[in-house]
């Protein structure tokens, strides 16, 4: 297991807090963290409705020990709070989710949605402007055509590079339930948005249209069971999607089967165990996250306890669960009445398919090596700011006696919770959301 | 008896809980909604079972009175906890509400326990007899209780009116009505803490309004 070390305390704090480190506003949380293909650029998106985009620096030789920091490259606000007369609710601004695009020319691309809202962004860099215009002054302002005695050609001046974000396309009025997933689909041509019922299939030039693939909600919604609670599109097989439910099952749809994919493919459930069977044994089987692998084989969920890894060609049970806080077992009334146990929590895939990630509380995030089979626990904190230092591995005490550098259960701080992280797609670069913090860990070998 | 209040205690909190998701930004949430609604499920047949296995600490039943577990004769009148079946509700905007509003109805006029105004005078000289009778409110009652009741509800409770409507008004106007005198209970409590109403008399009956809840739960 390689050991993670801190090369550079990156800590992302909005300009505009001036609260102490320990208090934050609620628009300043961040709801979502992603890389894009290359790994050059990360994305996060808050509670207010604003998206920053980290940009890495390119190697220099003069200071290779800051090599491959990531610095604020655009912020923008993508959703403001809206109001939905109809049905007298607001609509909040929170991003949910980002997703990029694949980059195609100089311009990078991303969709970005709140619970009602994907809009597509275009982030693109302005570094020269023209000058020497006839009609205008350097200052914009129009002139008198009577001043004007002699005419010129502008030109295109270097200037301070300007990045500027633009909305392209918003996707509005499509979903009655609250969005929770959006997918880009291999094809780069669509890419799907899910709700609590239904999935619906977007092409990227249409915005009045949109084609539902997949609606589960019952005639008599009385006998509502389950919703959707997270869907993916596979890596490579245009046709191919998973969904997953909150009764802990996930569907494998292929969409050259029928234009409506009511109707699954491959239905992956694992039994459950009796012996683990607990009063709130329904709520925490709820699946909050769904992955591809990178080669597509595999699919990785997340409950509130587990994650598993599934083969696509087994559909019985998974192939592998791993424990990421197993001792929360015996406090689930507990976590219900604080509502933690409604926590949903993402996981991530290394570039390699090698290593799972997902967070946990107290700011821990678990780290399982598919392959040697261990894990480790880390801690995002600003205690592990000094620069080059190493992360250590923290461990959590269960019961009897507590070893010097253990913690115990009882005194794990559940409103620190790391529920969002993302995976450089090709380096061991990770990005660790706690609350309002980013953290950028990279591995010391690189 | 530990378990039974246990499960009460478990009810009343999401009880709790639903009523505050109510209140959040971006409204309702449909997954927290049921997720919420299983735990009642659970903590109600979890309640059940424990009282079927303790009959020895049941009250013991009058004569002729229906051996229905879920019918329990109120300790002392309580009108703003009262049934207040929706009978005069406007048609809602949702298709999907027009569907579940009769339904709904059907379900109130089951479960309803006695009506308020009506039942007072009964109450007292009925522990041994009418148990039946309460089964079936009259109309006249209904609707006194339905004009009665809200102007009960304290102002802190009342959602402002547009709120109330939301996205899904039945189970808006049945939370409002049915569970503001749960509320009651324990007005200071955070929503992260459990009220502690089990041992007040005031507090409804577990079996009736979870059996309303959880159907309300389900059909918005």
């Amino acid at each position: 297991m390689k050991c993670f070390s801190r090369y550079l305390p990156y800590i992302f704090r909005p300009p505009n807090t001036i609260l102490s480190s320990s208090c934050h506003t609620e628009a300043d949380i961040i709801s979502t963290v992603e890389f894009n293909h290359t790994g050059e650029l990360l994305a996060t998106g808050d509670k207010g409705g604003r998206v920053v985009i980290f940009q890495r620096e390119q190697e220099s030789k003069n200071q290779v020990h800051r090599r491959g920091e990531y610095n604020v490259y655009s912020t923008f606000q993508s959703h403001e709070p809206e109001f939905d007369y109809l049905k007298s609710l607001e609509i909040e601004e929170k991003i949910n989710k980002i997703r990029w695009l694949p980059q195609q020319n100089a311009a990078y691309f991303l969709l970005s949605t709140n619970d009602k809202t994907v809009k597509l962004w275009k982030v693109s860099e302005r570094d020269k402007r023209p000058e020497g215009y006839n009609l205008k002054d350097e200052e914009g302002r129009l002139r008198d055509p009577s001043t004007i005695t002699t005419l010129r050609v502008p030109v295109l001046r270097p200037m301070d590079l300007m990045v500027e974000a633009t909305p392209r396309r918003v996707f509005a009025n499509a979903h009655t339930y609250h969005i929770n997933s959006i997918s880009v689909n291999s094809d780069y041509e669509t890419y799907m948005s899910a709700d609590d019922l239904r999935i619906n299939l977007w092409n990227f030039e249409i915005t009045n249209q949109s084609f539902n693939i997949v609606d589960i909600k019952p005639a008599n919604m009385e006998e509502l069971t389950e919703v959707i609670t997270a869907a993916e599109f596979h890596p490579h097989h245009c046709n191919t999607f998973v969904y997953s439910s909150s009764k802990g099952t996930i569907r494998l749809c292929d969409m050259r089967a029928s234009a409506l994919c009511d109707r699954h493919t491959k239905f992956f459930e694992e039994p459950e165990d009796p012996s683990n069977r607990s009063f709130f044994s329904e709520i925490i089987s709820s699946i909050s996250d769904v992955k591809f692998s990178h080669s597509g084989r595999y699919i990785m969920t997340r409950d509130y306890l587990t994650v598993k890894v599934w083969d696509l060609n087994m559909e019985n049970r998974p192939i592998e669960t791993y424990q990421v806080h197993d001792y929360l077992r015996s406090k689930l009334c507990s976590l219900y009445e604080n509502d933690c146990i409604f926590d949903k929590f993402e996981c991530v895939w290394n570039g390699s398919d090698s290593v799972i990630m997902t967070g946990s509380y107290n700011n821990f995030f678990r780290m399982f090596d598919r392959n040697t089979k261990r894990d480790v626990t880390l801690e995002a904190s600003r205690e592990n700011s000094k620069p080059r230092a190493i992360l250590k591995p923290r461990k959590v005490c269960v019961g009897g006696k507590r070893r010097k550098d253990e913690i115990s259960v009882d005194s794990l701080d559940f409103s620190k919770k790391i529920l969002h992280t993302a995976w450089h797609p090709s380096e061991n670069i990770i990005a660790v959301a706690a609350t309002n913090n980013l953290y950028i860990f990279q591995d010391k070998v690189n | 008896m530990e378990v039974q209040k246990e499960a009460q205690r478990i009810m009343t909190l999401s009880v709790w809980k639903m009523y505050h998701s109510r209140m959040q930004r971006g409204g309702l949430r449909l997954h927290r909604s049921l997720q919420l609604s299983l735990v009642m499920r659970s903590a109600r047949e979890l309640y059940l079972s424990a009282k079927v296995e303790a009959p020895e600490l049941e009250m013991p039943l009058p004569a002729g009175h229906s051996p229905d577990p879920r019918l329990h004769p109120p300790r002392e009148a309580e009108p703003t906890a009262q049934v207040a079946p929706p009978d005069g509700e406007p048609p809602s905007p949702e298709p999907m509400d027009t569907q579940e509003a009769p339904r709904a109805q059907e379900t109130f006029a089951r479960c309803s326990p006695r009506p308020a105004k009506a039942s007072r005078k009964r109450r007292s000289s009925s522990l041994n007899g009418s148990g039946d009778a309460g089964l079936v409110p009259s109309k006249k009652a209904r609707l006194e209780e339905a004009e009665e009741a809200p102007s009960e509800i304290p102002e802190r409770l009342q959602p402002p009116p547009a709120q109330a409507e939301g996205a899904f008004p039945n189970l808006a106007r049945v939370l409002q009505r049915r569970f503001s005198g749960l509320l009651n209970c324990n007005p200071a409590a955070p929503p992260t803490a459990p009220p502690a109403c089990e041992a007040k008399p005031a507090c409804r009956p577990a079996d009736n309004m979870l059996n309303v809840l959880v159907r309300a739960v389900v059909a918005f």
